[in-house]
């Protein structure tokens, strides 16, 4: 149970539906899925709210339509999530309007498998910073360093010069081209590559 | 059937009471880790599942949903007819695998890193020491709260008392993934660590592999299997008490 490629959550009150789509989501091959599934449209925040899936396949019609997504979107205030509109029936193409994708029943595991490539790239492209996607700008390894010295967000906004926000965009990226998201991990990054001497973290980097 | 066949490292089939044990043992090792959390020792000859299991105490049907929903690598919360098992025989399981974690593996784990970065320059030998500890001691705290909290009311529930401050959504929502971090010391140490590689530091990241799945496996069983059957047995005693103190059951 390697960590998955894809995280994808479906939403689809139809059993039948639910477990089909997942069986043909685990055929596709080269892609590890980690499927999670949601019945029920009430539970769907929260499930989000728990796995963070990259990807949502969800039957508009099952969470109300138009108004129905927007609320979700909202509510679950996941940047990164990707919405795909699971489709059983034909439904009006202004409902579709918020979605990043569509995938219909009648779809070929070949043309799901395109679909959701094509999801997995914007998703690394998002990433920032092109096809450089380990290394640090100087800016965030500035930033690297204020973390590992136990600086809060407001503190590294207010000696640099950033808004909060910024500084939380920053440590977002880092978290994602390093894979490391704890401030002990960045440590040992900060530490092997010589940001910063251990003598300037122990002072205050104990917690 | 294997989904894909070059990539199925165990033989994934649904092992049945009538099945040998020493077969779903030498198909799937990792088992060999399912067994001994469930109070079962080696050395049980040709018997099948069902005869080591019940000489041993153990509730066959609980073990066999167990070791199924491990071979099959499913990520869902089993359906409600599945979830009839012993929840007693589920704690003794997962109580083991804390003890196995905190008490062999993290310890074992800590002494191979420690010998095996000695070589490295003293401050990264130190810091990647004291990630080890940070998250060692989270995982002790998250199976700590487990044992402290989660398994006695659990076992207040099997005495048929609930509890009016408690109930298992409250565990829910907190149950956080404990794997995440050792992949991070995982990622680090393949894609940083400064010195020279050696046996003894590829053994260790062997054993990290390996602790990482453990530990995803782990918190697997819990969410999709353990909460889901305390649920269960939480929904079944309001409803009783619902019933004797003559109340509609308007809404289950």
């Amino acid at each position: 149970m390697i960590s998955p490629d894809l995280k994808i959550a479906i939403a689809e009150s139809s059993l039948i539906l639910r477990l089909g789509m997942e069986a043909v989501l685990h055929q596709l091959t080269g892609l590890r899925i980690q499927v999670t599934e949601v019945g029920e449209g009430e539970s769907l925040a929260e499930s989000l709210h728990i796995c963070h899936p990259d990807v949502l396949l969800v039957n508009p019609v099952m969470i109300g339509g138009s108004v129905g997504i927007k609320q979700l979107k909202n509510e679950c205030d996941a940047l990164h999530l990707k919405y795909v509109a699971l489709l059983s029936v034909q439904v009006p193409a202004e409902m579709l309007r918020l979605y990043d994708e569509q995938i219909s029943i009648y779809d070929t595991p070949d043309a799901i498998k395109q679909k959701l490539d094509v999801l997995c790239n914007e998703m690394s492209s998002e990433d920032g910073a092109d096809d450089e996607q380990q290394t640090l700008s100087s800016r965030e390894k500035e930033i690297v360093v204020c973390v590992v010295k136990g600086m809060t967000n407001r503190e590294i906004a207010d000696k640099l010069f950033l808004s909060t926000h910024t500084v939380i965009t920053h440590r977002r990226n880092i978290a994602r081209k390093l894979q490391i998201h704890s401030a002990s991990g960045l440590t040992i990054y900060a530490i092997v590559n010589k940001l910063v001497d251990l003598s300037e973290i122990s002072v205050n980097g104990e917690k | 059937m294997c989904k894909e066949d070059n990539e199925c490292m165990y033989k994934n089939r649904r092992y049945k009471e009538t099945d040998k044990m020493s077969d779903l043992i030498c198909d799937n090792y990792p088992m060999v880790l399912v067994m001994s959390r469930f109070g079962i020792p080696l050395g049980f000859g040709e018997k099948n599942i069902g005869e080591v299991c019940s000489q041993n105490g153990v509730d066959v049907k609980t073990f066999l949903t167990i070791v199924n929903f491990l071979a099959e690598d499913r990520h869902e919360p089993l359906p409600e007819p599945e979830l009839q098992l012993s929840l007693d025989s589920i704690i003794v399981y997962l109580h083991n695998a804390h003890d196995y974690f905190l008490n062999f593996r993290f310890p074992h784990i800590r002494r191979k890193l420690v010998e095996a970065i000695a070589s490295c320059p003293a401050d990264v030998a130190f810091v990647i020491r004291r990630f080890f500890d940070e998250y060692a001691s989270e995982v002790n705290q998250h199976m700590t709260y487990e044992e402290k909290y989660v398994f006695p009311y659990v076992h207040g529930l099997l005495k048929g008392q609930g509890s009016a401050k408690y109930n298992i959504g409250v565990f829910k929502r907190r149950h956080n993934q404990v794997e995440a971090k050792i992949t991070e010391l995982k990622n680090i140490l393949i894609k940083y660590y400064p010195g020279e590689g050696s046996h003894l530091l590829n053994s260790v990241l062997f054993d990290i592999f390996a602790t990482e799945n453990d530990l995803a496996s782990h918190t697997y069983v819990e969410d999709y299997i353990f909460i889901p059957a305390i649920q269960l047995l939480e929904k079944s005693i309001a409803n009783s008490h619902h019933d004797k103190s003559g109340f509609e059951n308007s809404d289950c």
